[in-house]
Protein backbone atom coordinates (compact mmCIF):
# COMPACT_ATOMS: atom_id res chain seq x y z
CA UNK A 1 0.00 0.00 0.00
CA UNK A 2 2.89 2.35 0.78
CA UNK A 3 4.27 1.71 -2.73
CA UNK A 4 0.89 2.45 -4.28
CA UNK A 5 0.57 5.71 -2.39
CA UNK A 6 4.11 6.74 -3.34
CA UNK A 7 3.29 5.92 -6.96
CA UNK A 8 0.15 8.06 -6.77
CA UNK A 9 2.20 11.02 -5.57
CA UNK A 10 4.70 10.38 -8.36
CA UNK A 11 1.87 10.30 -10.92
CA UNK A 12 0.75 13.68 -9.68
CA UNK A 13 4.23 15.18 -9.51
CA UNK A 14 5.04 14.18 -13.08
CA UNK A 15 2.15 16.21 -14.51
CA UNK A 16 1.22 19.85 -14.00
CA UNK A 17 -2.37 19.87 -12.76
CA UNK A 18 -1.43 19.89 -9.08
CA UNK A 19 0.61 23.06 -9.51
CA UNK A 20 -2.11 25.13 -11.20
CA UNK A 21 -4.72 24.02 -8.70
CA UNK A 22 -2.35 24.86 -5.85
CA UNK A 23 -1.73 28.29 -7.34
CA UNK A 24 -5.50 28.77 -7.63
CA UNK A 25 -5.86 27.69 -3.99
CA UNK A 26 -3.33 30.29 -2.80
CA UNK A 27 -4.86 32.99 -5.00
CA UNK A 28 -8.40 32.25 -3.89
CA UNK A 29 -7.34 32.25 -0.23
CA UNK A 30 -5.83 35.70 -0.57
CA UNK A 31 -8.94 36.97 -2.40
CA UNK A 32 -11.18 35.61 0.36
CA UNK A 33 -9.13 37.43 3.02
CA UNK A 34 -9.22 40.67 1.06
CA UNK A 35 -12.96 40.25 0.55
CA UNK A 36 -13.36 39.52 4.24
CA UNK A 37 -11.45 42.50 5.60
CA UNK A 38 -11.57 45.26 3.01
CA UNK A 39 -15.31 46.06 2.73
CA UNK A 40 -17.06 48.37 5.15
CA UNK A 41 -18.91 45.43 6.67
CA UNK A 42 -15.69 43.36 6.80
CA UNK A 43 -13.87 42.06 9.84
CA UNK A 44 -13.75 44.75 12.50
CA UNK A 45 -13.68 42.75 15.73
CA UNK A 46 -11.77 39.73 17.02
CA UNK A 47 -15.07 37.79 17.13
CA UNK A 48 -15.23 37.80 13.32
CA UNK A 49 -11.73 36.37 12.89
CA UNK A 50 -12.62 32.62 13.09
CA UNK A 51 -14.95 32.85 10.08
CA UNK A 52 -12.16 34.53 8.15
CA UNK A 53 -9.86 31.56 8.66
CA UNK A 54 -12.64 29.15 7.80
CA UNK A 55 -13.42 31.02 4.60
CA UNK A 56 -11.40 28.89 2.19
CA UNK A 57 -12.92 25.60 3.31
CA UNK A 58 -16.37 27.17 3.68
CA UNK A 59 -16.49 28.68 0.21
CA UNK A 60 -17.77 26.71 -2.76
CA UNK A 61 -14.81 27.59 -5.00
CA UNK A 62 -12.43 26.56 -2.22
CA UNK A 63 -13.57 23.01 -1.63
CA UNK A 64 -14.41 22.61 -5.33
CA UNK A 65 -10.71 23.09 -6.19
CA UNK A 66 -9.80 20.07 -4.10
CA UNK A 67 -12.88 18.20 -5.34
CA UNK A 68 -11.66 18.70 -8.92
CA UNK A 69 -8.16 17.53 -7.94
CA UNK A 70 -9.67 14.31 -6.61
CA UNK A 71 -11.91 13.82 -9.65
CA UNK A 72 -8.89 14.24 -11.95
CA UNK A 73 -6.89 11.80 -9.82
CA UNK A 74 -8.95 8.92 -11.13
CA UNK A 75 -10.64 10.17 -14.33
CA UNK A 76 -7.32 11.20 -15.92
CA UNK A 77 -6.32 7.55 -15.77
CA UNK A 78 -9.40 6.56 -17.72
CA UNK A 79 -9.03 9.44 -20.17
CA UNK A 80 -5.47 8.53 -21.12
CA UNK A 81 -5.96 4.79 -20.51
CA UNK A 82 -3.14 4.72 -17.98
CA UNK A 83 -5.71 2.80 -15.97
CA UNK A 84 -4.64 -0.23 -18.06
CA UNK A 85 -1.04 -0.34 -16.72
CA UNK A 86 -2.37 0.66 -13.29
CA UNK A 87 -4.70 -2.34 -13.11
CA UNK A 88 -2.15 -4.62 -14.77
CA UNK A 89 0.25 -3.84 -11.96
CA UNK A 90 -2.39 -3.82 -9.24
CA UNK A 91 -5.31 -6.05 -10.20
CA UNK A 92 -7.18 -5.24 -6.97
CA UNK A 93 -9.52 -2.31 -7.62
CA UNK A 94 -9.91 -1.91 -3.88
CA UNK A 95 -6.16 -1.47 -3.41
CA UNK A 96 -5.95 1.13 -6.18
CA UNK A 97 -8.97 3.04 -4.90
CA UNK A 98 -7.81 2.94 -1.27
CA UNK A 99 -4.33 4.19 -2.21
CA UNK A 100 -5.86 7.03 -4.17
CA UNK A 101 -8.22 7.93 -1.31
CA UNK A 102 -5.35 8.15 1.16
CA UNK A 103 -3.22 10.10 -1.31
CA UNK A 104 -5.90 12.68 -2.07
CA UNK A 105 -6.86 13.10 1.59
CA UNK A 106 -3.19 13.84 2.37
CA UNK A 107 -3.07 16.18 -0.61
CA UNK A 108 -6.17 17.93 0.71
CA UNK A 109 -4.37 18.58 4.00
CA UNK A 110 -1.45 19.99 2.02
CA UNK A 111 -3.69 22.29 0.01
CA UNK A 112 -5.48 23.42 3.16
CA UNK A 113 -2.08 24.21 4.68
CA UNK A 114 -1.11 26.33 1.67
CA UNK A 115 -4.48 28.09 1.85
CA UNK A 116 -3.96 28.80 5.56
CA UNK A 117 -0.43 30.11 5.06
CA UNK A 118 -1.60 32.39 2.23
CA UNK A 119 -4.45 33.68 4.41
CA UNK A 120 -2.22 34.28 7.43
CA UNK A 121 0.40 36.04 5.32
CA UNK A 122 -2.17 38.61 4.21
CA UNK A 123 -4.50 38.70 7.19
CA UNK A 124 -2.07 38.93 10.14
CA UNK A 125 -0.31 42.21 9.15
CA UNK A 126 -3.59 43.71 7.99
CA UNK A 127 -5.53 42.81 11.13
CA UNK A 128 -2.72 43.99 13.41
CA UNK A 129 -2.71 47.31 11.56
CA UNK A 130 -6.37 47.58 12.53
CA UNK A 131 -5.56 46.62 16.11
CA UNK A 132 -7.51 43.38 15.89
CA UNK A 133 -5.65 40.73 17.81
CA UNK A 134 -5.55 37.15 16.55
CA UNK A 135 -5.35 34.68 19.39
CA UNK A 136 -4.54 31.15 18.22
CA UNK A 137 -5.39 29.90 21.69
CA UNK A 138 -8.98 30.89 20.98
CA UNK A 139 -11.04 27.73 20.65
CA UNK A 140 -13.17 29.11 17.84
CA UNK A 141 -10.12 29.97 15.74
CA UNK A 142 -8.77 26.48 16.41
CA UNK A 143 -12.13 25.02 15.45
CA UNK A 144 -12.12 27.01 12.19
CA UNK A 145 -8.59 25.95 11.25
CA UNK A 146 -8.85 22.27 12.21
CA UNK A 147 -12.33 22.03 10.70
CA UNK A 148 -10.98 23.58 7.50
CA UNK A 149 -8.25 20.93 7.26
CA UNK A 150 -10.79 18.16 7.80
CA UNK A 151 -13.25 19.52 5.26
CA UNK A 152 -10.64 19.96 2.54
CA UNK A 153 -9.09 16.53 3.17
CA UNK A 154 -12.53 14.92 2.94
CA UNK A 155 -13.29 16.80 -0.26
CA UNK A 156 -10.23 15.20 -1.86
CA UNK A 157 -11.95 11.87 -1.18
CA UNK A 158 -15.38 13.19 -2.27
CA UNK A 159 -13.85 14.11 -5.64
CA UNK A 160 -11.97 10.86 -5.93
CA UNK A 161 -15.02 8.75 -5.15
CA UNK A 162 -17.18 10.71 -7.57
CA UNK A 163 -14.52 10.29 -10.26
CA UNK A 164 -14.31 6.55 -9.57
CA UNK A 165 -18.08 6.32 -9.87
CA UNK A 166 -18.40 8.30 -13.10
CA UNK A 167 -15.03 7.50 -14.78
CA UNK A 168 -15.64 10.03 -17.58
CA UNK A 169 -13.51 13.08 -16.86
CA UNK A 170 -15.60 15.82 -18.46
CA UNK A 171 -18.90 14.46 -17.18
CA UNK A 172 -17.51 14.08 -13.64
CA UNK A 173 -16.02 17.59 -13.48
CA UNK A 174 -19.00 19.35 -15.05
CA UNK A 175 -21.71 17.46 -13.18
CA UNK A 176 -19.76 17.76 -9.92
CA UNK A 177 -19.28 21.51 -10.19
CA UNK A 178 -22.86 22.15 -11.29
CA UNK A 179 -24.15 20.13 -8.35
CA UNK A 180 -21.89 21.75 -5.75
CA UNK A 181 -22.24 25.32 -6.99
CA UNK A 182 -25.75 25.53 -8.41
CA UNK A 183 -28.06 22.65 -7.58
CA UNK A 184 -27.30 22.81 -3.85
CA UNK A 185 -28.27 26.47 -3.76
CA UNK A 186 -31.36 25.93 -5.89
CA UNK A 187 -32.35 23.22 -3.42
CA UNK A 188 -32.29 25.82 -0.67
CA UNK A 189 -34.76 28.00 -2.55
CA UNK A 190 -37.45 25.34 -2.88
CA UNK A 191 -39.83 24.92 0.08
CA UNK A 192 -39.99 21.44 1.67
CA UNK A 193 -37.13 20.16 -0.53
CA UNK A 194 -34.84 22.59 1.29
CA UNK A 195 -35.11 20.37 4.36
CA UNK A 196 -32.69 18.04 2.58
CA UNK A 197 -30.06 20.74 2.25
CA UNK A 198 -28.27 20.06 5.57
CA UNK A 199 -27.48 16.62 4.20
CA UNK A 200 -25.75 17.93 1.05
CA UNK A 201 -21.94 18.31 0.98
CA UNK A 202 -22.23 22.05 1.55
CA UNK A 203 -24.67 21.43 4.39
CA UNK A 204 -22.06 19.18 5.97
CA UNK A 205 -19.30 21.73 5.43
CA UNK A 206 -21.26 24.56 7.05
CA UNK A 207 -22.20 22.37 10.00
CA UNK A 208 -18.56 21.48 10.56
CA UNK A 209 -17.25 25.03 10.24
CA UNK A 210 -20.04 26.74 12.16
CA UNK A 211 -18.52 28.55 15.14
CA UNK A 212 -20.74 31.49 15.95
CA UNK A 213 -24.18 32.93 15.30
CA UNK A 214 -27.43 31.25 14.42
CA UNK A 215 -27.74 27.76 12.99
CA UNK A 216 -30.70 28.81 10.84
CA UNK A 217 -29.65 28.98 7.20
CA UNK A 218 -33.00 30.02 5.77
CA UNK A 219 -36.53 29.81 7.11
CA UNK A 220 -36.95 26.48 8.84
CA UNK A 221 -33.62 25.00 7.72
CA UNK A 222 -31.11 24.51 10.49
CA UNK A 223 -27.53 23.30 10.30
CA UNK A 224 -26.81 19.88 11.73
CA UNK A 225 -24.68 19.74 14.86
CA UNK A 226 -20.92 19.35 14.35
CA UNK A 227 -21.02 15.55 14.63
CA UNK A 228 -23.88 15.35 12.16
CA UNK A 229 -21.95 17.47 9.67
CA UNK A 230 -18.93 15.20 9.98
CA UNK A 231 -21.07 12.12 9.34
CA UNK A 232 -22.71 13.76 6.30
CA UNK A 233 -19.36 14.65 4.74
CA UNK A 234 -17.88 11.22 5.55
CA UNK A 235 -20.81 9.59 3.74
CA UNK A 236 -20.33 11.84 0.70
CA UNK A 237 -16.65 10.90 0.74
CA UNK A 238 -16.87 7.14 1.23
CA UNK A 239 -20.15 5.99 -0.33
CA UNK A 240 -19.25 7.02 -3.91
CA UNK A 241 -15.69 5.72 -3.45
CA UNK A 242 -16.93 2.32 -2.24
CA UNK A 243 -19.55 2.00 -4.98
CA UNK A 244 -16.94 3.18 -7.47
CA UNK A 245 -14.38 0.58 -6.38
CA UNK A 246 -16.92 -2.23 -6.24
CA UNK A 247 -18.78 -1.63 -9.50
CA UNK A 248 -17.59 1.18 -11.73
CA UNK A 249 -13.85 0.51 -11.49
CA UNK A 250 -14.55 -3.19 -11.82
CA UNK A 251 -16.11 -2.93 -15.25
CA UNK A 252 -14.22 -4.35 -18.20
CA UNK A 253 -11.23 -2.28 -19.24
CA UNK A 254 -11.32 -2.43 -23.02
CA UNK B 1 17.94 -14.24 -16.09
CA UNK B 2 14.93 -15.93 -14.61
CA UNK B 3 14.94 -19.67 -14.75
CA UNK B 4 11.47 -20.88 -15.57
CA UNK B 5 10.05 -24.27 -14.80
CA UNK B 6 7.50 -25.38 -17.34
CA UNK B 7 4.22 -24.95 -15.48
CA UNK B 8 5.28 -21.66 -13.88
CA UNK B 9 5.19 -19.76 -17.12
CA UNK B 10 2.47 -21.68 -18.89
CA UNK B 11 -0.59 -19.77 -20.08
CA UNK B 12 -3.72 -21.88 -20.15
CA UNK B 13 -6.88 -20.60 -21.80
CA UNK B 14 -9.67 -22.98 -20.90
CA UNK B 15 -13.10 -22.82 -22.52
CA UNK B 16 -12.99 -19.04 -22.41
CA UNK B 17 -16.00 -17.04 -23.60
CA UNK B 18 -16.92 -13.37 -23.61
CA UNK B 19 -20.23 -11.85 -24.58
CA UNK B 20 -20.26 -8.08 -24.44
CA UNK B 21 -23.58 -6.54 -23.54
CA UNK B 22 -25.92 -6.54 -26.51
CA UNK B 23 -23.28 -7.94 -28.83
CA UNK B 24 -22.30 -11.19 -30.45
CA UNK B 25 -19.85 -13.53 -28.81
CA UNK B 26 -16.48 -11.81 -29.00
CA UNK B 27 -14.78 -14.97 -27.77
CA UNK B 28 -16.50 -18.33 -28.03
CA UNK B 29 -15.34 -21.31 -25.93
CA UNK B 30 -11.69 -20.77 -26.71
CA UNK B 31 -9.03 -23.15 -25.40
CA UNK B 32 -5.31 -23.21 -26.03
CA UNK B 33 -2.04 -23.45 -24.13
CA UNK B 34 1.12 -21.39 -24.46
CA UNK B 35 4.34 -23.04 -23.35
CA UNK B 36 7.45 -21.43 -21.84
CA UNK B 37 10.58 -21.15 -23.94
CA UNK B 38 8.67 -20.49 -27.12
CA UNK B 39 7.16 -17.68 -29.12
CA UNK B 40 3.49 -18.29 -29.82
CA UNK B 41 1.82 -16.26 -32.53
CA UNK B 42 -1.80 -15.41 -31.79
CA UNK B 43 -3.29 -14.79 -35.19
CA UNK B 44 -6.59 -13.68 -36.54
CA UNK B 45 -8.15 -10.98 -38.67
CA UNK B 46 -9.15 -7.69 -37.05
CA UNK B 47 -12.12 -8.21 -34.79
CA UNK B 48 -11.43 -11.92 -34.31
CA UNK B 49 -11.33 -11.52 -30.52
CA UNK B 50 -7.57 -11.51 -29.99
CA UNK B 51 -7.43 -8.38 -27.83
CA UNK B 52 -10.46 -9.44 -25.80
CA UNK B 53 -8.82 -12.82 -25.15
CA UNK B 54 -5.54 -11.23 -24.06
CA UNK B 55 -7.41 -8.80 -21.80
CA UNK B 56 -9.22 -11.72 -20.17
CA UNK B 57 -5.87 -13.48 -19.65
CA UNK B 58 -4.64 -10.27 -17.98
CA UNK B 59 -7.65 -9.79 -15.71
CA UNK B 60 -8.86 -6.59 -17.38
CA UNK B 61 -11.97 -8.12 -18.91
CA UNK B 62 -14.12 -10.53 -16.95
CA UNK B 63 -14.87 -13.73 -18.88
CA UNK B 64 -18.51 -14.70 -19.40
CA UNK B 65 -17.41 -18.32 -19.13
CA UNK B 66 -14.30 -20.41 -18.70
CA UNK B 67 -11.02 -19.27 -17.23
CA UNK B 68 -7.50 -18.25 -18.05
CA UNK B 69 -4.50 -18.94 -15.86
CA UNK B 70 -0.83 -18.05 -15.86
CA UNK B 71 1.36 -20.58 -14.07
CA UNK B 72 -1.82 -22.09 -12.66
CA UNK B 73 -3.26 -18.88 -11.18
CA UNK B 74 -5.74 -16.39 -12.55
CA UNK B 75 -3.99 -13.06 -13.25
CA UNK B 76 -5.83 -11.31 -10.44
CA UNK B 77 -4.34 -13.74 -7.92
CA UNK B 78 -0.72 -13.18 -8.94
CA UNK B 79 1.03 -11.43 -6.09
CA UNK B 80 3.08 -8.74 -7.80
CA UNK B 81 2.11 -9.28 -11.45
CA UNK B 82 4.82 -7.06 -12.98
CA UNK B 83 7.41 -9.53 -11.74
CA UNK B 84 5.66 -12.47 -13.41
CA UNK B 85 3.87 -11.13 -16.45
CA UNK B 86 4.84 -8.25 -18.70
CA UNK B 87 2.11 -6.95 -20.96
CA UNK B 88 2.08 -4.46 -23.81
CA UNK B 89 -1.50 -3.97 -24.83
CA UNK B 90 -1.81 -0.77 -26.77
CA UNK B 91 0.48 2.05 -27.67
CA UNK B 92 -1.79 4.75 -26.24
CA UNK B 93 -1.80 4.00 -22.51
CA UNK B 94 0.39 6.94 -21.58
CA UNK B 95 -0.26 10.36 -20.14
CA UNK B 96 0.78 12.69 -22.98
CA UNK B 97 2.37 15.26 -20.67
CA UNK B 98 4.46 12.71 -18.78
CA UNK B 99 7.90 11.57 -19.93
CA UNK B 100 8.58 7.95 -20.83
CA UNK B 101 11.09 7.75 -18.02
CA UNK B 102 8.60 9.01 -15.44
CA UNK B 103 5.93 6.63 -16.74
CA UNK B 104 8.31 3.73 -16.14
CA UNK B 105 9.45 5.08 -12.79
CA UNK B 106 5.86 5.14 -11.57
CA UNK B 107 5.57 1.49 -12.59
CA UNK B 108 8.86 0.72 -10.80
CA UNK B 109 7.50 2.35 -7.65
CA UNK B 110 4.34 0.23 -7.72
CA UNK B 111 6.27 -3.00 -8.29
CA UNK B 112 9.01 -2.21 -5.79
CA UNK B 113 11.68 -2.27 -8.49
CA UNK B 114 14.67 0.12 -8.22
CA UNK B 115 14.07 3.26 -10.31
CA UNK B 116 17.28 2.64 -12.27
CA UNK B 117 15.50 -0.21 -14.01
CA UNK B 118 13.51 2.42 -15.98
CA UNK B 119 16.69 3.58 -17.71
CA UNK B 120 17.78 -0.01 -18.30
CA UNK B 121 14.63 -0.96 -20.19
CA UNK B 122 14.70 2.35 -22.10
CA UNK B 123 18.16 1.29 -23.31
CA UNK B 124 16.88 -2.16 -24.27
CA UNK B 125 14.18 -0.69 -26.51
CA UNK B 126 16.38 2.11 -27.83
CA UNK B 127 14.55 5.04 -26.22
CA UNK B 128 17.12 6.08 -23.63
CA UNK B 129 18.15 9.27 -25.42
CA UNK B 130 14.54 10.49 -25.70
CA UNK B 131 13.33 9.07 -22.38
CA UNK B 132 12.97 12.46 -20.73
CA UNK B 133 10.76 13.85 -23.47
CA UNK B 134 7.00 13.99 -23.07
CA UNK B 135 5.21 11.08 -24.66
CA UNK B 136 2.96 13.35 -26.73
CA UNK B 137 5.93 14.00 -29.02
CA UNK B 138 6.45 10.29 -29.64
CA UNK B 139 5.74 8.52 -32.90
CA UNK B 140 3.60 5.40 -33.02
CA UNK B 141 6.75 3.27 -33.25
CA UNK B 142 8.29 4.96 -30.21
CA UNK B 143 5.10 4.36 -28.22
CA UNK B 144 5.25 0.69 -29.18
CA UNK B 145 8.82 0.56 -27.93
CA UNK B 146 7.80 2.27 -24.70
CA UNK B 147 4.98 -0.23 -24.22
CA UNK B 148 7.56 -3.00 -24.67
CA UNK B 149 9.88 -1.32 -22.18
CA UNK B 150 7.04 -1.29 -19.66
CA UNK B 151 6.41 -4.99 -20.29
CA UNK B 152 10.08 -5.83 -19.68
CA UNK B 153 10.31 -3.76 -16.49
CA UNK B 154 9.88 -6.55 -13.95
CA UNK B 155 12.06 -9.06 -15.87
CA UNK B 156 8.94 -11.25 -16.21
CA UNK B 157 8.85 -14.92 -17.18
CA UNK B 158 5.75 -14.35 -19.29
CA UNK B 159 5.25 -11.72 -21.97
CA UNK B 160 1.89 -10.91 -23.50
CA UNK B 161 2.14 -8.51 -26.41
CA UNK B 162 -0.82 -7.26 -28.43
CA UNK B 163 0.13 -6.27 -31.97
CA UNK B 164 3.60 -5.07 -30.92
CA UNK B 165 4.71 -4.63 -34.54
CA UNK B 166 2.03 -2.03 -35.33
CA UNK B 167 3.66 1.24 -36.25
CA UNK B 168 7.18 -0.18 -36.31
CA UNK B 169 9.26 0.39 -39.43
CA UNK B 170 10.88 -2.64 -41.17
CA UNK B 171 14.05 -2.11 -39.15
CA UNK B 172 11.96 -2.02 -35.98
CA UNK B 173 10.14 -5.20 -36.92
CA UNK B 174 13.45 -6.97 -37.46
CA UNK B 175 14.67 -5.72 -34.11
CA UNK B 176 11.44 -6.93 -32.48
CA UNK B 177 11.86 -10.41 -33.97
CA UNK B 178 15.36 -10.64 -32.53
CA UNK B 179 14.14 -9.48 -29.14
CA UNK B 180 11.26 -11.98 -29.06
CA UNK B 181 13.59 -14.84 -30.06
CA UNK B 182 16.06 -13.87 -27.37
CA UNK B 183 13.34 -13.67 -24.73
CA UNK B 184 12.04 -17.11 -25.68
CA UNK B 185 15.54 -18.59 -25.71
CA UNK B 186 15.91 -17.38 -22.13
CA UNK B 187 13.04 -19.70 -21.28
CA UNK B 188 10.28 -17.13 -21.18
CA UNK B 189 6.77 -17.56 -22.46
CA UNK B 190 6.07 -15.15 -25.28
CA UNK B 191 2.54 -14.71 -26.59
CA UNK B 192 2.35 -12.21 -29.42
CA UNK B 193 -0.78 -11.31 -31.33
CA UNK B 194 -0.97 -10.07 -34.87
CA UNK B 195 -3.43 -9.74 -37.71
CA UNK B 196 -0.57 -10.08 -40.16
CA UNK B 197 0.87 -13.51 -40.57
CA UNK B 198 4.21 -12.43 -42.01
CA UNK B 199 4.95 -10.50 -38.84
CA UNK B 200 5.02 -13.63 -36.72
CA UNK B 201 5.67 -16.36 -39.30
CA UNK B 202 9.43 -16.07 -39.02
CA UNK B 203 9.61 -15.77 -35.27
CA UNK B 204 6.82 -17.95 -33.91
CA UNK B 205 7.37 -21.57 -32.92
CA UNK B 206 3.70 -22.18 -32.55
CA UNK B 207 0.63 -20.49 -33.90
CA UNK B 208 -2.90 -20.16 -32.58
CA UNK B 209 -5.37 -18.99 -35.21
CA UNK B 210 -8.58 -17.33 -34.13
CA UNK B 211 -11.55 -16.26 -36.20
CA UNK B 212 -14.86 -14.80 -35.01
CA UNK B 213 -13.97 -15.63 -31.44
CA UNK B 214 -13.31 -19.29 -32.12
CA UNK B 215 -10.18 -21.35 -32.33
CA UNK B 216 -9.54 -22.26 -35.94
CA UNK B 217 -6.25 -24.11 -35.64
CA UNK B 218 -3.30 -24.32 -33.32
CA UNK B 219 0.05 -26.03 -33.55
CA UNK B 220 3.55 -25.60 -34.88
CA UNK B 221 3.95 -24.10 -38.33
CA UNK B 222 5.04 -27.53 -39.63
CA UNK B 223 1.96 -29.18 -38.18
CA UNK B 224 -0.33 -26.57 -39.63
CA UNK B 225 1.05 -26.76 -43.14
CA UNK B 226 1.49 -30.55 -43.17
CA UNK B 227 -0.90 -32.32 -45.47
CA UNK B 228 -1.81 -29.19 -47.33
CA UNK B 229 0.67 -29.69 -50.18
CA UNK B 230 -1.20 -30.41 -53.38
CA UNK B 231 -0.58 -31.74 -56.82
CA UNK B 232 -2.42 -30.08 -59.68
CA UNK B 233 -2.92 -32.40 -62.61
CA UNK B 234 -4.51 -31.80 -66.02
CA UNK B 235 -5.66 -34.55 -68.35
CA UNK B 236 -8.05 -34.90 -71.31
CA UNK B 237 -9.40 -38.04 -69.65
CA UNK B 238 -9.94 -36.66 -66.20
CA UNK B 239 -12.67 -39.15 -65.12
CA UNK B 240 -10.44 -42.17 -65.59
CA UNK B 241 -7.58 -40.46 -63.81
CA UNK B 242 -9.87 -39.61 -60.93
CA UNK B 243 -10.95 -43.24 -60.63
CA UNK B 244 -7.34 -44.44 -60.66
CA UNK B 245 -6.30 -41.91 -58.03
CA UNK B 246 -9.28 -42.78 -55.86
CA UNK B 247 -7.87 -46.31 -55.60
CA UNK B 248 -4.74 -44.77 -54.07
CA UNK B 249 -6.90 -43.16 -51.35
CA UNK B 250 -5.97 -39.67 -52.44
CA UNK B 251 -8.07 -36.63 -51.50
CA UNK B 252 -9.23 -35.39 -54.87
CA UNK B 253 -10.95 -32.14 -55.81
CA UNK B 254 -12.21 -31.45 -59.32
CA UNK B 255 -11.02 -27.94 -60.12
CA UNK B 256 -12.00 -27.68 -63.80
CA UNK B 257 -13.27 -29.67 -66.80
CA UNK B 258 -9.80 -31.16 -67.28
CA UNK B 259 -8.07 -30.61 -63.96
CA UNK B 260 -7.85 -32.12 -60.51
CA UNK B 261 -6.26 -31.05 -57.28
CA UNK B 262 -4.82 -33.98 -55.38
CA UNK B 263 -3.78 -34.03 -51.76
CA UNK B 264 -2.01 -36.84 -49.93
CA UNK B 265 0.17 -37.97 -52.81
CA UNK B 266 3.48 -36.70 -54.17
CA UNK B 267 3.70 -35.69 -57.82
CA UNK B 268 5.79 -38.82 -58.52
CA UNK B 269 2.97 -40.96 -57.10
CA UNK B 270 0.35 -39.13 -59.18
CA UNK B 271 2.48 -39.47 -62.32
CA UNK B 272 3.04 -43.17 -61.67
CA UNK B 273 -0.65 -43.82 -61.11
CA UNK B 274 -1.52 -42.04 -64.37
CA UNK B 275 1.14 -44.02 -66.23
CA UNK B 276 -0.13 -47.34 -64.94
CA UNK B 277 -3.72 -46.42 -65.81
CA UNK B 278 -2.61 -45.32 -69.26
CA UNK B 279 -4.00 -41.82 -68.85
CA UNK B 280 -2.53 -38.98 -70.85
CA UNK B 281 -1.29 -36.04 -68.74
CA UNK B 282 -0.92 -32.46 -69.90
CA UNK B 283 0.18 -30.94 -66.66
CA UNK B 284 1.59 -32.20 -63.38
CA UNK B 285 2.55 -29.53 -60.85
CA UNK B 286 3.37 -29.81 -57.16
CA UNK B 287 2.04 -26.83 -55.21
CA UNK B 288 3.55 -26.14 -51.83
CA UNK B 289 1.02 -24.53 -49.58
CA UNK B 290 2.36 -21.56 -47.74
CA UNK B 291 1.12 -20.39 -44.41
CA UNK B 292 -0.23 -17.14 -45.77
CA UNK B 293 -2.63 -19.00 -48.01
CA UNK B 294 -3.61 -21.26 -45.16
CA UNK B 295 -4.23 -18.29 -42.91
CA UNK B 296 -6.47 -16.58 -45.43
CA UNK B 297 -8.34 -19.76 -46.14
CA UNK B 298 -8.83 -20.55 -42.46
CA UNK B 299 -9.95 -17.11 -41.47
CA UNK B 300 -12.08 -16.14 -44.45
CA UNK B 301 -14.26 -19.24 -44.35
CA UNK B 302 -16.88 -19.58 -41.62
CA UNK B 303 -14.87 -20.92 -38.73
CA UNK B 304 -15.42 -24.57 -38.00
CA UNK B 305 -12.68 -26.53 -36.25
CA UNK B 306 -13.99 -29.75 -37.80
CA UNK B 307 -13.75 -28.43 -41.36
CA UNK B 308 -11.04 -30.03 -43.49
CA UNK B 309 -7.99 -27.93 -44.28
CA UNK B 310 -8.45 -25.83 -47.39
CA UNK B 311 -8.16 -27.66 -50.65
CA UNK B 312 -8.40 -26.21 -54.09
CA UNK B 313 -10.13 -22.95 -53.49
CA UNK B 314 -9.21 -19.90 -55.51
CA UNK B 315 -5.98 -18.91 -53.82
Amino acid sequence: MIRLIRAEFLKLRTTQVWFWLLLATAGLSVLLVVGGIAPRDGVRTARQVPDLFASFAASGPGYILVFVLGVLGVTTEFRYQTITPTFLQTPSRWAVTTAKMITYAVLGVGYALVALIAQLAVALPWLSARNISVDFGNSQIQHAIIGGFGVIALFGIVGLGFGALVRNQIVAVVVGIIFLLIIENVLLAIPVVRKAWPFTPNGGVQAILHTTGTTEVVDGVHLLPLGGGIVVLLLWAFVPAIIGAAYSMNRDIT
Amino acid sequence: MTAVSAPAGRIVVDDLSKVFRGQVRAVDRLSFTVEPGSVTGFLGPNGAGKTTTLRMVLGLVRPTGGRATIGGSPYRHLGNPSRTVGAALESSSFHPARSARNHLRIMCTVAGIPLERADEVLRIVGLYEVGKRKVKGYSMGMRQRLALAAALLGDPAVLVLDEPANGLDPEGIRWLRGLLRRLASEGRTVLVSSHQLNEVQEVADRIVILNRGRLVRSGSIEELTAGTDRVVVTSPDVERLQAALADERADITRTGPNSLSVRGLTNQQVGHTAFRAGVELHELVAQRSDLEELFFALTSAPSDPQAPPPGGGPA
